[in-house]
């Protein structure tokens, strides 16, 4: 069991995209527990491919294809999951900020997000306040996670931050940040819970935040 | 040599002599709410309209003392050009496209007549604006987006790197290719229009792609580019690309516009001999959120290291105080 669990984790890690639905079929057909496939088989895969990243040894292409890989693969296996065998972690709302378009980052997070157990939930790109408080109050999620590439729309993260507040939201919701002009003291400025570098000190993060 | 606003650029952009200080330059925009209420000219008629667009980037010598004036603010004049729909925003947003043509990476055509359509043409009359107003006396820098920029507007940002993690080379290499006509006819037509130097901004940003990436895609292009378009040429890329450096002096370039993530003096270090180098003023953490003071210590340290031309690292953020602005001229100013 183990072996095969190993295939599929280094068929996510080596990007082979057309052979890891026939691998997760396999483990299906050989009776393994979905909730390992995904967890033992997926999510290990993605925690090797975030710190493959945060040291350099690859880079966004090669995550992206890792995270469509996994993706194949958890789309594969998800529909026989019962909710028992995988409680969700917690609902993460996602979106860049108004006024940005850029998503890369965000996108592989969601799927790293939702590789590691949680429900994700994706706004988009230039989110409006009325939106994503309009989402809030009707999805009621545990974190929001906000990016910015823009330095110019930095301050849209401020501004939801504050707004979430004024609406007295914020003891219900834990909030993460990131983006590329985005650090740990812009964050802690602007009342954030917590700044992600990289996909995979978002996913850490959100663990953290949750399980707080 | 006099130190004139020109000489200043042009000298240092093939390392000749030093005049009284170091010059300042902006390969990018330096646009910002200040300058535009100074001016009087806002987004997006500075997109659109040429002598809207020309005044602008006179104000940036005129009023704040760059030595260079630079009108493209946007990087979607090329991609309007090629069928992009693009939204030019206004006084708070930077021009955008979410349309993407080429998404199936079908065969890109050129349209017979690129250079005649409205974004660039903008371009190009603008230019010859500013040679009339500032020609010999304060350096003017055009701007054209690399193909590997404009693969990102033809095909979506993340679609075209994903091609490039699951391996789909062929594809991607084409698609680059396809596009290079684009950047050299551009390129081509703002030094005749007026420009004494031209920005080759391709974002193959640091942390997005690998140096393995650039040295197999990009690079071999590159050298073509600078082989083919006959005046000088700055390269912008954006990201910590201190592993590619030499590689950048080894495309031809005649000079490298850097941001803060590469630190100046291993820049001077590694390629300090073959190149001009541009920067690289911070602008999340100093222009934007700093005060002029921060701005004074970053741009003496680019001086003391040896950087050629010095100025913000990138296109700064609509809202940067313009005292910040002001503050890397006047730290210039103080001389070596």
């Amino acid at each position: 069991m183990s072996e095969l669990l190993n295939t599929i984790k280094e068929a996510v890690v080596n990007r082979k995209r057309k052979e890891i639905e026939g691998l997760v079929s396999e483990a299906i057909e050989a009776r393994i527990d979905p909730a390992t496939i995904i967890n033992k088989g997926l999510i290990e895969a993605m925690d090797v491919v975030g710190k493959q990243f945060s040291t350099g040894d690859i880079f966004v292409p090669e995550m992206l294809a890792s995270a469509l890989t996994m993706k194949m693969g958890l789309d594969k296996v998800k529909p026989l999951l019962k909710s028992a065998d995988q409680p969700s972690r917690g609902t993460v709302l996602m979106g860049t900020v108004k006024g940005d378009m850029h998503d890369i980052g965000k996108n592989i997070v969601n799927m790293m997000l939702e590789g590691a157990g949680f429900t994700v939930v994706d706004l988009g790109v230039d989110l409006t306040l009325e939106k994503l408080m309009a989402e809030i109050e009707n999805l009621k999620p545990d974190l929001l996670g906000l990016s910015a590439l823009l330095t110019t729309t930095m301050p849209e993260m401020e501004r939801a931050i504050r707004v979430i507040g004024e609406k007295g939201l914020r003891k219900d919701i834990k909030i993460m940040v990131g983006g590329a002009p985005i650090s740990k003291a812009f964050a802690e400025k602007i009342g954030a819970d917590g700044h992600g570098a990289d996909a995979a000190e978002a996913v850490d993060l959100a663990k953290r935040l949750i399980g707080e | 040599m006099k130190s004139t606003s020109y000489n200043l650029i042009m000298s240092a952009l093939y390392k000749g002599m030093k005049g009284e200080r170091p010059p300042v330059g902006n390969p990018t925009s330096i646009v910002c709410h200040g300058l535009m209420d100074l001016c009087g000219i806002s987004f997006p008629e500075a997109h659109l309209e040429p002598q809207a667009m020309a005044e602008l980037a006179l104000a940036g010598h005129e009023i704040l003392g760059f030595d260079t004036v630079m009108p493209e603010y946007s990087v979607d004049q090329e991609a309007a050009a090629l069928g992009c729909k693009v939204d030019w925003g206004d006084r708070d947003r930077m021009p955008d496209s979410r349309h993407f043509p080429y998404e199936d990476f079908s065969h890109v055509k050129i349209p017979d007549d690129f250079l005649e359509k409205p974004s660039i043409r903008v371009v190009l009359d603008a230019l010859s604006i500013l040679r009339r107003h500032v020609g010999g006396k304060a350096a003017i820098i055009g701007k054209v987006m690399g193909p590997w920029t404009l693969s990102y507007h033809m095909a979506g940002t993340q679609n075209f790197l994903l091609q490039i993690g699951i391996e789909e080379k062929e594809k991607v290499h084409r698609m680059i290719r396809q596009l290079m006509p684009a950047t050299v006819a551009s390129a081509r037509a703002q030094f005749q229009a007026g420009a004494d130097i031209v920005v080759l901004a391709d974002h193959a940003t640091g942390n997005l792609v690998s140096p393995r990436h650039y040295e197999e895609f990009l690079l071999p292009i590159h050298q073509e580019l600078t082989d083919t378009i006959e005046g000088p040429l700055i390269l912008h890329v954006c990201g910590n690309c201190t592993d590619r450096l030499e590689m950048f002096a080894d495309a031809g370039f005649d000079g490298y516009h850097f941001e803060w993530q590469v630190d100046a003096k291993t820049a001077v270090e590694k390629i300090g001999h073959r190149m001009c180098l541009v920067g690289n003023v911070n602008n999340p953490e100093v222009l934007y959120q700093g005060t002029p003071e921060d701005v004074y210590k970053q741009v003496r340290y680019a001086i003391e290291s040896g950087v050629d031309i010095i100025g913000p690292e990138c296109a700064i953020p609509l809202s940067t105080p313009i005292e910040n602005l002001k503050a890397i001229v006047s730290a210039a100013h103080e001389g070596y």
